[in-house]
Parts: structure tokens; sequence; C-alpha cells
């Protein structure tokens, strides 16, 4: 990442820049996914969980996540379905 | 050293058919919710997996390996199927206006407590191909960016811009709902 240590937006200075809410949100799938790296992931965590603006679209995108998530692990069955692999499988084994 | 082909089919019935339920949820939501599909896809799989019991370790998950013989055995064909240009553009699709959208309407995600299943299942069954195998594999199976990027034969950044797309869409399609059934105003 580029341009740490410089002004962020909202006039605050520090040694390493704080991201502003527009990267912060730019990277909320990532950081949700768990694919940012650790310097990056403390970073968007730091502004997301501290930012009044920012935190209710995180926390939004959160929950929409943990519940498509969850529809990952369900099962469907299907009429006849395990009959006829069986009779594949005996046709296999001749 | 190969099993004697009654015990092999018995253990194969004992310990892989028993994931049958899983691997078809798994084939429906790859394939766009598509039966028929579905079920030659499982049968595939299973008969991939049933010439390859030997290999199969015992005491490790069955279910997962079964599950990745699955996703490979789609991804092949949905890769040589790819070969050839697909025939709906997700960016054709015009965007909505940004105030339309369910955070605006239900920031506190109420309306998830309130969702059929079914309905959602529905909205992710509809998106174009190449977004809904990224979102089934990524958000349904947990798969990392990089594994989407590798199995899918993409770059990661492709495979971001296009959970990120699909996602959005998922969220258009559930605020439709969400109205419809008179969950929002």
């Amino acid at each position: 990442m580029s341009g740490r240590g410089t002004d962020s937006p909202d006039g605050s200075r520090s040694g390493e820049r704080e991201l502003t809410c527009e990267e912060s949100l730019a990277r909320v799938y990532e950081y949700l996914d768990g694919e940012l790296d650790i310097g990056e992931h403390e970073a968007v965590k730091h502004h997301l969980e501290k930012c009044r603006k920012c935190y209710p679209h995180y926390d939004f995108e959160r929950l929409f996540l943990d519940y498509v998530h969850e529809l990952g692990a369900e099962e469907e069955s299907r009429p006849g379905l395990r009959e006829r692999v069986l009779e594949m499988l005996a046709a296999e084994a001749g | 050293m190969s099993i004697p082909a009654e015990q092999r089919q018995r253990e194969f019935e004992g310990e892989a058919l028993i994931h049958l339920d899983a691997l078809y949820g798994l084939a429906l939501r790859l394939s766009g919710g598509d039966e028929p599909r579905a079920e030659d896809l499982v049968q595939e799989a299973v008969l991939k997996a049933y010439r390859a019991w030997d290999r199969f370790e015992a005491g490790t998950n069955c279910r997962a390996w079964l599950m990745t013989i699955l996703r490979n055995t789609f991804i092949n064909q949905f890769r040589q199927q790819k070969a050839r240009p697909s025939p709906v553009e997700f960016d054709q699709v015009a965007e909505r206006p940004s105030s339309d959208t369910l955070y605006d309407a239900d920031p506190e995600g109420r309306i998830f407590d309130r969702m059929i299943d079914d309905e959602v299942i529905a909205a992710i069954d509809a998106l174009p191909d190449e977004f809904r195998v990224a979102v089934v594999l990524s958000d349904l199976e947990g798969l990392s960016y990089q594994e989407v990027a590798a199995l899918m034969g993409i770059p990661v950044g492709t495979v971001k811009s296009r959970l990120f797309r699909a996602r959005k869409r998922l969220q258009e399609r559930l605020y439709d709902y969400a109205v419809e059934m008179g969950y929002l105003k």
C-alpha cells in the first residue's frame, strides 16, 4: 500500500496513516473474507469498528455474508437418486 | 493392493453414499438449480470417487473428499463451456440508483431473520454463471479467493470484482423481495 505517513483527509496525522471511510469500505468484503494481510486487516478493523458512519455498513455486510454462508450447509434430496446411483455402481462393478 | 469388489461396494455405500444429499445440494447450487444437470454431476462425481476409492484414506474426511471431486468435475465442464462466449454479460445490466439499497432500507439487517431461504437460493441460482459459481465456491463453500481463482482459471482480482457485483445483485433481489412481501416499505 502506498501513501503511508501522509495526512489523512480528515486532517489527523500519525506515523501510520489512518484509512479514510472510503478506503475502509472499499475493503469491507476482503476484510470480512479474511483476505487482507495482517497490517491492512488491522488498519481496516481499526477504522470500521471505531467509525460511527462506517460501522453500520460493516455490520450489515457481516450479517449478510453470515446469512448467505449458512445456506451453504443445506442438503437437498432428489427422489430416486440413491437407487439410480446404486444401479450405476452395480453396472460398474459388473 | 485392491479391495475385493463386494467389500469395496459395502464400504463405499456406508461411508460415501451417506453424503449423497450434501453432494446433490452443492451440485444444485453450482448448476443454478438445474435438477437433471445436478443429478448428472452427482452421478459422474460418485463414479469417479468409486473408481478412486482405493486411494481414499480411511479415517480422513470423506465428505470433503467427495465435495472436492464434485467441484472439480463441475469446474472441468464449466471451463469447457466457457471456452465459448457467454450469452449474458452481467456488466450490461443497468445498475439501479444507489438510494434504493437494502442497506438504506434496513441498515440493521433485520430482514435476514425474516427471509425465506428458498427466495435467497432462487436469487443465487438466477445469477449469471460466472458470478453464481464464484458466490457458491466462496460464500457457500468457504474457499479462499486464491482457491476460487485457481479453480475458475481467472485472476484473483476478477474473483473479487465478481463477488462484489454478485453480492450487490443478491442484495438488490432481497430488497425487491422484501418490498414485495411487505417487510420493507
